[in-house]
């Protein structure tokens, strides 16, 4: 299966690659207008600060995926084709419990909320990498100005 | 120490307890801001980003060598350098301009102040052919004139103010580089043409002109600056005062004078003596009447002329990160600000919240919402009486009063006249003390203080302390001035944190080991000093023991200030970085190559040990060479 690789060493904390996620994962593909969609676009991948250099945080995509087994709902799932973990496709179940968020040991799963100007949050629902399913290259890694992100195929449960 | 914890918590105790206070009141600091902010992008951390076309944003990185246009990193680094150098300039003379101004409407007669330093005018004056018999307010006007027309004169001529006032020595150096200045003004018009998109590509030329941009801003900022606001507020003078936010009075109308320029803070002292104010404060309920404070570089400049005010100047509140600090202590009913350094959230979010009521004070900064009572020469003594009466207003409408009841002391007020005669006369003991060894050198501490990697304060006192320690003498200025104060370095008592030869010394002048001389704006003097002390051992500055540092660098005025330093010698220790790590060519030109030309350089040392070692190890390479004992 494909999976994300990271060079933390080359990452300059532009975050061009969270840009990228946001731009691919929303309507207008394009991050100017992209902000102002309802709900907002949020993105995938995390650059944060760690011991004073910045991280790329990526989705591992894990055999045994924590997020699956504690989703109640049901709609995260590891395809069992492509190895892809991902709630696309059956995020309608979705009731924004969180616990998918929670179980993560990478912090990789973003929370997209909007309220509507009510107090009662109208919609909820978990996103996290999808490995962009509808382009060759991940968007994130297409995006990376020092070859920081790359993808590479490797066959699951065998470790190199 | 820990970085990380060091980066989430002001250094002095004052500050984390109203840090602390803010935090609980639901407010942002600078601190959280800055949390907010990481990681922060490294292309434009080291300068590699370019903005200027819609052909960009382009990035050096490892699939690009170049941006759209073909601009190297050696390219975009040394635009991007420029500019910063060509704003900071451009602040100082402005800063300088508005002095000038007032110096010309003081000797139409139109403004109210009074010539408190006549020799001072007398001998610029003088300089510049001004007849020394004519009358003082004439001279006044006429060196105002002068001083405008020399900003605004051209570049294709020496500024006349370079070729009367540089050391012969210096300027010889400048000439045979071409980098003697014309007009400021025109200088920095001419570094931003040049530095447009397709414009020049060569990286050398373009440092020179940051070079020339330093001289101009020494001369046409820094001095006219210091010069003529001594002129009419009168010398700076050793005096002892407190510091840090515990001076704030709970039962006084407290007023804050915020910013830069001090002309209007001294009519504002001057009312505040008067019976009638004090009398309308108290009958509004503050018992102990009205008091004013100085913050940032305005305090540095009035706490250095407080002796004349002795009876409603209360202190200094700190440095520029305290500003957020201070409102939120609920004891400022007025916190009047002119230009540089005023953070957005004061009139967005800290005074809607405490009920300070602020006021802009100069053209250049506007604030939505905020009153404006803009300084015009003729008006000040208006403007300061107006002030004084919205803080009586707005003390009746207060609440909760939480101000840190440490209170402590720092000694200001030093200068190149100020430290000859507490020499006795002439620098000569200075001289004497640096050959028998008891002084090994002096390193100036100056700019900004930064939430970056050490705090707001914590390298400045750090690397102060250990070089008092190895018995280098610090002076300090700007914000550095106030880490030093809030820790205790600049103190009657502060002598004993020092090594066995400049303790001796300080004891026997009784001055502290860190002289503090003022604002930022106040580095012009330290380099009269550096040079009165090279002309009287007749040397040039480059041979001097003497290193400067702005161990805390954050704005474009510390890049003109650096690019002054380079220019007339000095070895400049900055941190953090400044943006050019992207270029290795320019990282070697500035910290290697322009010794060769100027005899300065920079060099850039984030741990507080090494900096100092490296200091102190240029200062015994400049010792040998110069003959003096190790």
């Amino acid at each position: 299966m494909k999976k994300l690789t990271v060079r933390a060493e080359r990452c300059t904390g532009c975050k061009r690659c969270e840009i990228a996620c946001i731009e691919e994962h929303s309507g207008a593909k394009s991050y100017g207008t992209s902000v102002k969609e309802t709900p907002a676009p949020k993105t995938r991948i995390f650059v944060e600060p760690v011991g004073n250099r910045p991280l790329p945080l990526v989705c591992r995509h894990c055999q045994d995926a924590l997020c699956v087994s504690a989703c109640m709902a049901g709609c995260m799932q590891k395809d069992p084709v492509t190895g892809v973990v991902t709630n696309t496709g059956h995020e309608q179940k979705c009731v924004g419990c969180w616990m998918c968020v929670m179980a993560c040991p990478y912090g990789v799963i973003n929370m997209s909320l909007d309220s509507a100007g009510t107090a009662q949050a109208v919609f909820a629902q978990a996103v996290k990498c999808d490995l962009c399913p509808k382009r060759g290259t991940p968007a994130c890694v297409e995006a990376c100005p020092n070859e920081v992100l790359g993808v590479e195929e490797i066959e699951e449960g065998v470790y190199q | 120490m820990d970085f990380r914890t060091c980066r989430s918590a002001p250094f002095d105790e004052l500050s984390e307890a109203m840090h602390m206070a803010a935090v609980g009141d639901g407010m942002e600091t600078i601190y959280e801001r800055f949390s907010k902010q990481q990681p922060q992008c490294a292309f434009g951390s080291m300068g590699i980003c370019c903005t200027l076309c819609t052909d960009g944003p382009c990035q050096i990185t490892r699939k690009a060598q170049r941006g759209v246009c073909g601009a190297s990193a050696d390219l975009i680094v040394t635009r991007n350098l420029l500019f910063k150098c060509a704003q900071g300039t451009a602040a100082n003379v402005y800063h300088a301009r508005n002095v000038a101004r007032t110096l010309k409407a003081v000797g139409e007669g139109k403004a109210d102040y009074e010539i408190k330093d006549e020799a001072k005018l007398r001998a610029v004056a003088q300089s510049f052919g001004i007849n020394a018999n004519a009358p003082l307010k004439t001279a006044a006007k006429e060196f105002g004139a002068f001083f405008i027309d020399q900003i605004n004169s051209n570049d294709y001529d020496p500024m006349e103010l370079v070729r009367a006032l540089a050391p012969k020595k210096r300027l010889a150096v400048w000439e045979k580089l071409g980098i003697v200045p014309g007009g400021p003004n025109s200088e920095v018009a001419t570094a931003l043409s040049k530095s447009m998109t397709n414009v020049n590509n060569d990286v050398t030329d373009l440092l020179l002109h940051c070079l020339r941009l330093g001289i101009a801003n020494e001369y046409a900022g820094l001095f006219g600056i210091t010069t003529m606001q001594e002129i009419l507020t009168g010398t700076a003078s050793p005096n002892e005062g407190p510091v840090n936010l515990g001076v704030l009075d709970p039962d006084s109308v407290n007023i804050i004078m915020h910013g830069h320029q001090p002309l209007l803070a001294i009519k504002v002292l001057e009312a505040a003596g008067e019976k009638k104010w004090q009398d309308a404060a108290k009958k509004a309920g503050a018992l102990s009447g009205l008091k004013i404070y100085g913050s940032l570089c305005e305090g540095q400049q009035i706490f250095n002329i407080a002796s004349q005010y002795k009876d409603v100047f209360f202190g200094q509140i700190g440095n520029w990160i305290q500003q957020e600090l201070v409102i939120a202590t609920g004891a400022v009913d007025v916190l009047a600000f002119d230009y540089n350094c005023v953070m957005p959230t004061l009139s967005e979010e800290f005074a809607p919240k405490y009920h300070t009521k602020l006021i802009s004070t100069d053209k250049v900064i506007r604030h939505s919402g905020v009153e404006r009572l803009e300084f015009e020469p003729e008006k000040a003594k208006e403007i300061a009486e107006r002030i004084i009466e919205e803080a009586i207003k707005a003390f009746g409408k207060r609440g909760a009063v939480n101000i840190p009841k440490i209170k402590h002391n720092a000694v200001a007020g030093f200068t190149t006249e100020s430290v000859v005669s507490a020499l006795g006369g002439s620098v000569q003991p200075l001289i004497d003390a640096i050959k028998n060894g008891s002084v090994k050198g002096i390193a100036a501490i100056v700019g900004c203080t930064t939430v970056r990697e050490f705090q707001s304060g914590r390298h400045i006192a750090g690397l102060a302390e250990e070089l008092i320690k190895r018995d280098i003498l610090v002076i300090g200025a700007g914000c550095c001035s106030s880490a030093m104060q809030n820790n205790g370095l600049m103190s009657a008592d502060s002598a004993k944190k020092a090594g066995k030869g400049l303790s001796s010394v300080c004891g026997a002048l009784g001055v502290p080991p860190c002289l503090s001389y003022g604002s930022c704006t106040d580095i012009g003097k330290i380099i009269a000093t550096a040079v009165a002390i090279a002309e009287a051992l007749g040397v040039d500055v480059p041979d001097l023991p003497v290193v400067a540092s702005a161990p805390e660098y954050m704005e474009q005025k510390a890049v003109a200030d650096a690019f002054t330093a380079v220019a007339f010698g000095l070895t400049v220790h900055l941190t953090p970085a400044p943006p050019i790590l992207g270029s290795p060519n320019v990282v070697k030109i500035l910290t290697e190559d322009v010794e060769g030309l100027t005899g300065g350089r920079l060099f850039v040392e984030p741990d507080t040990g090494k900096a100092a070692d490296a200091i102190e190890a240029h200062i015994m390479k400049k010792r040998k060479a110069l003959g003096i004992k190790g």
